[in-house]
């Protein structure tokens, strides 16, 4: 039971982490991102090329990864968002197919067979005979650390109140001077940092492969729909009811049906409140 | 002296014209009322100067042309916006709505908050509480406080007293007032209550379908039969 507790807030934290930068484009920017999957990929390669094929420090293969991530934000909000404003649909389609292109260019440059990451921090410990290994745990304090630093950000920084205010009522940002698209540009960067250092953590804790992009898309769908489009503490929860949710299923059920409870509760909430749990159109 | 000029000003909602030729001055430190009905054109009028339409024309702020500027800039320039539907940001606190309102100003903001809770003491009572859950005439003060924390020069004020009871308006009435004599501000104000415009306003303008048909005193405005029978009720 200690084990299922633990494991589970391990790997909440890291959904959270996942799901914010997600919920973040569509609070603000009004998109699904469907290539969101793909900052996590890009991610965990460049950690995997910067430490592991070039050597360099690990913490710097993390830094790299979301200035990589930064800026394939900035890229995608420039040449794709920014372009087609106003279409949802248009920028929905245009960056689903970003992320499967993205997916070819890594299959290209590293192969299409999976990769293990080394752990960031080698290592385990053993609580009441628990394994905790200390590159999930780092995964876990440094999500936490994370969301903690980017909740005070929206709460207490101009620039954050500014991204609130774009994402309740943008004529309102407007006529208070704050201008949208900078507000935009810079939470597409900052998303696709977060998204980036995320698919590190996430590589490590799984694998890396070129279809890592999948599933991390799919986790943060679903807590950004069940826990209601646009709320971080929303999302906060609802990361720890998926993130239990499939530890869960993999320790009582069947490992197969891991992710299963995830798509059924993803279909119930549409179904009962579709707002989701939390919903309401706030950061 | 002209702080605001509008010169030949029309404005579009993509092929339809909402404004048409439009001319006046608003002067410094003046209270200006332009009264007229639903659909005549004053929220629009508004907005064209803030940079939210599409316009045709000059807008002259202090000399400087401001048309077509965005609203961002024209926050700078010194112009403050409180909007008819208020536009505040419902699941922030009153006091983050003030502070969004000052991002263009942020030296000023220990003054600005200082002279809005001399304004609406209610909203310093209140200023942990989400603007959801308050009452119009909060939400007027939260939306007329948000304008002042960008330290404006020109106030825009769309139908202050919609929806507002009686003694709410007077409130309003008195705080826009004080905005022009104590701290200098010009305002210009549309209305469909035209007495209310009479009781405040220097010069009050009158707007039909896009049209400026009217111009001058509450006086001499009064006078004319057609006008005072449409919309100063004698």
């Amino acid at each position: 039971m200690l084990q299922v507790l633990i494991q589970g807030l391990l790997l909440s934290g890291l959904y959270a982490l996942i799901a914010v930068g997600f919920t973040l484009i569509f609070s603000v920017g009004r998109v699904l991102n469907l290539a969101y999957g793909a900052y996590l990929l890009i991610g965990g390669y460049t950690y995997f090329y910067f430490s592991q094929q070039l050597g360099l420090p690990k913490f710097a293969g993390v830094a790299l990864a979301g200035i990589i991530g930064c800026a394939l934000g900035i890229l995608k909000f420039q040449l794709i968002v920014r372009p087609l404003k106003g279409n949802h649909v248009a920028i929905e389609i245009s960056t689903l197919i970003l992320a499967v292109f993205l997916q070819s260019v890594v299959i290209f440059v590293f192969g299409d067979s999976s990769k293990i990451l080394l752990p960031i921090i080698p290592g385990v410990e053993r609580v009441a005979g628990a394994a905790i290994p200390f590159s999930n745990l780092f995964a876990a304090i440094a999500s936490w650390v994370i969301l903690i630093s980017l909740w005070l950000f929206v709460r207490s920084t101009h620039m954050g109140r500014a991204m609130q205010a774009v994402s309740m009522d943008a004529k309102g940002a407007a006529i208070s001077g704050v201008d949208a698209t900078k507000i935009n540009m810079f939470t597409w960067a900052l998303s696709g940092t977060l998204g980036a250092i995320a698919g590190v953590f996430f590589a490590s804790y799984t694998q890396l492969y070129p279809g890592m992009w999948v599933a991390p898309l799919i986790i943060a769908v679903a807590v950004v729909i069940v826990g209601g489009i646009g709320s971080i503490i929303g999302t906060l929860i609802v990361a720890h009811i998926v993130g239990f949710l499939e530890i869960l299923t993999s320790a009582y059920i069947a490992p197969e049906l891991r992710g299963v409870f995830t798509m059924l509760l993803i279909i119930v909430i549409l179904v009962w409140r579709p707002s989701g749990l939390f919903g309401r159109e706030e950061l | 002296m002209a702080l605001l000029e509008i010169e030949n000003l029309s404005a579009f909602y993509g092929k339809a014209q909402a404004l048409h030729d439009l001319t006046f001055n608003v002067e410094e430190g003046s209270i200006i009322a332009m009264v007229g009905a639903n659909g005549a054109g004053k929220s629009t009028l508004l907005d064209s100067i803030m940079g939210l339409t599409q316009t045709k024309g000059d807008i002259r702020l202090d000399g400087t042309p401001i048309t077509a500027a965005k609203p961002q800039d024209i926050v700078v320039k010194g112009v403050g916006y409180a909007p008819e539907r208020f536009n505040l940001f419902p699941y922030m606190t009153v006091r983050d709505n003030l502070l969004v309102g000052a991002y263009t100003a942020r030296e000023d903001i220990e003054t600005n908050l200082d002279m809005i809770h001399k304004l609406f003491p209610r909203l310093e009572e209140r200023e942990n509480q989400e603007t959801v859950s308050q009452s119009g005439g909060e939400r007027q003060m939260v939306s007329l406080g948000r304008a002042l924390m960008s330290s404006p020069r020109l106030l825009l004020v769309d139908e202050p007293t919609i929806g507002l009871a009686p003694k709410v308006c007077l409130e309003i009435a008195d705080v826009l007032k004080r905005l022009r004599d104590e701290f200098s501000l010009t305002v210009l104000i549309t209305e469909q209550n035209a007495n209310f415009a009479l009781s405040l306003a220097e010069q009050i303008m009158v707007l039909e379908s896009g049209h400026l048909v009217a111009s001058g005193t509450s006086d001499e405005l009064s006078s004319d039969e057609r006008l005072a029978a449409a919309y100063f009720g004698h």
